[in-house]
């Protein structure tokens, strides 16, 4: 489902990506963790192309994007396009549109970017909507809601793409603690619907329940991988020790 | 509330006004004027030097230094009061007003000895026979007398007695102008069919000039007089004087051939019979307001149009210039941005100069409407650009990058996330500059388009009643303005989406 060889990234003269591979099962929900700085955000967001890679493939569904360069040719931002519907993405600032009531910000994408009719659009946003447990807020403005009910919309407006893999960027940070919960409610359903996911988070919880797979990324690279249990009890290098001392002694 | 009770308040804000205007006016009311000018040692005359030839202009070869027959008319005169002459610039329709402000003594400017000029003012006998010529472009058949001018274009300067001829003939299409360069110029353009102005006009600049002939006999003579204050009773007396004994010792005769405007019709200087002029009552226009605003709102109707038009130009040209300078590709950038310092930095007056008087030039002649449409709007774009690139970058980043991972492009992106977030931003500051443009669009009288400024001007000029028509012109304006930015502010109100 999801294939990446040899990712490299940097920002001027500070390389984040030092080639990072990874290859992740259709239903498999794989958690980044990591601390700060460490290039697991900025490894999400060359999934989906909104970082361009210095170089390496990357292979979501079937479409392949080489990095190196922005696409030029309309061929080359008709993949990118591919690639971008096939990978939904939930944002730590939510990025709701504010000029558009909730149902709107669902149907949006479908209507504009994929041709559903607007009242199959409005059927189906009305449906994930429920599913998030928002059904009466489908009139209501972004700003008239708070933060997890803003993010669980926009965990519905990704849905309503028919992704066929989500990409959570650290869904939670921005969230009071109160309302983590709702979110990460959502998204526990979603991987129990056996939706392929990779979440970056800072929730250890949620990564040790409901993750197939851990990443703990390192100075650009992915420094151990494993089942939830292994590598939280017993990790292998001193530097996730480390970090997970750090953050559960928190 | 009756009407004399309103227009009686009426006159207390005039007088209030008047009082506010008086601030400023140097208190130089002195009953005998000559003693004061002959202390001084100097005698200020008004004229405009702008297109002033042969009468007055900036010499060719010295710029910095005026010449012209009436300069050396100016100084053998003051020669002859014993003091030395200096010349005031003001534009020259509005000279009898600035001559009783007390800006200057006396005007000398190709004056016309006429009923309606010694309604306020009083004049010399005459230093100058004139007559009117029609001017036409050399291939132009049939112009020869004014009655052929009917339905035509005609080019003519605002105020003069040519302006009253054709206005008084009836049926040729007037166009107005500032003064006689601009008027050659678009007959040369083929904007107008012809120019009817002083015969001095015609000569210096049409005689020489290949492309454009003297159509007809000169017509309709008259004299050129001197203007002087109606309480100047000696210092017109003394000007009396100066003027025969210039004539009489040829002074005139050699000035004149100097300059070739010398003709057989100066030998009418000495047959000169004043006539005993009709004072005119004086008139209010907020009293007769029936007959004066109707045609201050004619003029209005061409402010609003030209206002609105103009503004749509600005918002679409502006929006491109926005997109180009944030989204474009590096040359597209650097042109957007050149357009917007070019355009900002530069005086909306000489834009729309090159734009009527100077586009023809490279083939391009629009009329005086559409060029000012496109000066206004493509001034205005400058601005709006700015206020479009304010509120686009005000929007936070991640507005674009959830458009685009939900697999919008670039322009979908624009048009259906940033763009309607950022125009509601942005409708104050062009709110703002719609209701300056409004205003602004007064500029274009300068290439003969008559709107309301221009109106408000002609009719003070001709009733001198500039504080009661100042009342109704700025009521129209505000009366204009003011519903656009309640408007404004409803819309916004629309617009919200951040309601709680």
């Amino acid at each position: 489902m999801i294939a990446v060889e040899k990712l490299v990234k940097s920002y001027h003269t500070n390389r984040v990506l030092h080639g990072v591979d990874h290859a992740q099962q259709r239903g498999e929900a794989v958690v980044l963790i990591g601390p700060s700085g460490c290039g697991k955000s900025t490894f999400l967001r060359c999934l989906n192309q909104l970082e361009i890679a210095d170089s390496g493939r990357i292979t979501i569904g079937g479409v392949t994007i080489e990095g190196g360069h922005r696409p030029r040719t309309s061929e080359e931002r008709e993949q990118q396009r591919q690639l971008r519907i096939r990978a939904g993405m939930v944002f730590q600032q939510f990025n709701l549109f504010p000029h558009r009531t909730v149902l709107q910000n669902i149907t949006e994408a479908p209507v504009v970017v994929k041709g559903v009719s607007p009242a199959d659009a409005e059927d189906r946003g009305r449906a994930l909507l429920a599913k998030v447990g928002l059904e009466k807020k489908a009139d209501a403005y972004p700003a008239q809601l708070s933060g997890g009910q803003q993010q669980r919309v926009a965990i519905a407006r990704a849905l309503a793409m028919e992704p066929q893999v989500m990409l959570f960027d650290e869904p939670t940070s921005a969230l009071d603690p109160e309302l983590k919960e709702e979110v990460l409610r959502v998204m526990r359903q979603l991987v129990e619907e056996g939706m392929t996911m990779i979440v970056v988070t800072h929730e250890m919880q949620f990564a040790r329940d409901m993750a197939d797979r851990v990443l703990f990324f390192d100075g650009g690279l992915v420094a151990e991988s494993g089942a939830p249990d292994e590598l939280f009890s017993n990790p292998q290098c001193e530097r996730t020790r480390e970090f997970l001392r750090k953050v559960t002694t928190r | 509330m009756n009407d004399s009770w309103r227009l009686s308040r009426l006159v207390v804000w005039k007088i209030i006004l008047l009082l506010l205007l008086a601030c400023g006016t140097p208190p130089t009311f002195a009953a005998d004027h000559l003693a004061e000018i002959k202390a001084n040692g100097i005698l200020l005359w008004g004229a405009d030097a702008e297109g002033g030839a042969p009468y007055v202009f900036p010499d060719p070869d010295k710029p910095g230094q005026l010449i012209g027959f009436e300069v050396e008319l100016a100084d053998a005169l003051a020669a002859k009061l014993g003091v030395k002459a200096r010349m005031v610039q003001n534009q020259w329709d509005q000279l009898p007003p600035a001559l009783e402000r007390g800006n200057f003594d006396i005007i000398l400017n190709g004056l016309e000895i006429t009923a309606d000029n010694q309604q306020h003012i009083a004049m010399s006998r005459p230093y100058f026979v004139y007559a009117q010529q029609i001017v036409t472009r050399k291939a132009t058949e049939g112009l020869t007398q004014l009655e052929n001018l009917k339905g035509k274009k005609v080019a003519l300067m605002s105020g003069t007695v040519a302006q009253r001829l054709v206005e008084k003939m009836g049926g040729a299409d007037m166009r107005i102008y500032p003064g006689d360069v601009e008027c050659f110029r678009d007959l040369k353009a083929e904007r107008v069919e012809a120019v009817v102005l002083d015969l001095p006009m015609a000569l210096f600049y049409a005689k020489p000039d290949a492309e454009l002939k003297l159509s007809g006999e000169p017509f309709a003579p008259g004299y050129y007089g001197i203007g002087v204050r109606k309480e100047d009773a000696t210092l017109l007396l003394a000007i009396n004087q100066a003027i025969e004994e210039l004539a009489a010792d040829h002074t005139l005769e050699k000035i004149y051939r100097k300059f070739g405007v010398w003709d057989q019709r100066q030998a009418g200087l000495n047959d000169y019979q004043a006539e005993v002029v009709v004072q005119k009552k004086a008139i209010s226009t907020i009293r007769e307001w029936r007959k004066y605003l109707p045609v201050l709102l004619r003029g209005a109707v061409t402010t609003v149009e030209l206002s609105l038009l103009g503004m749509v130009l600005a918002v679409v040209v502006g929006l491109l210039l926005a997109l180009m300078r944030l989204y474009g590709i590096a040359p597209l950038r650097w042109l957007a941005r050149a357009y917007v310092e070019i355009f900002r930095g530069t005086p909306l007056l000489i834009q729309l100069f090159l734009i009527y008087y100077g586009l023809p030039e490279l083939g391009i002649r629009l009329d005086a409407f559409l060029a000012g449409i496109v000066g206004l709007g493509l001034n205005y774009a400058a601005y709006e650009a700015e206020n479009y690139r304010a509120g686009i970058q005000a929007i936070p980043h991640g507005q674009m990058e959830a458009a685009f991972a939900l697999g919008m492009s670039r322009s979908q992106a624009l048009r259906r996330v940033i763009l309607p977030q950022a125009l509601r931003l942005v409708i104050p500051p062009v709110t703002n500059d719609f209701i300056a443009m409004f205003k602004d669009s007064s500029i274009v009288s300068v290439i003969t388009m008559v709107e309301l400024t221009k109106v408000y001007g002609m009719l003070a000029m001709s009733t001198y009643d500039y504080i009661g028509l100042g009342l109704m012109t700025a009521g129209i304006y505000f009366a204009l303005s003011y519903p656009a930015s309640v408007f404004a502010n409803w819309l916004e109100g629309r617009l919200r989406y951040d309601h709680r």
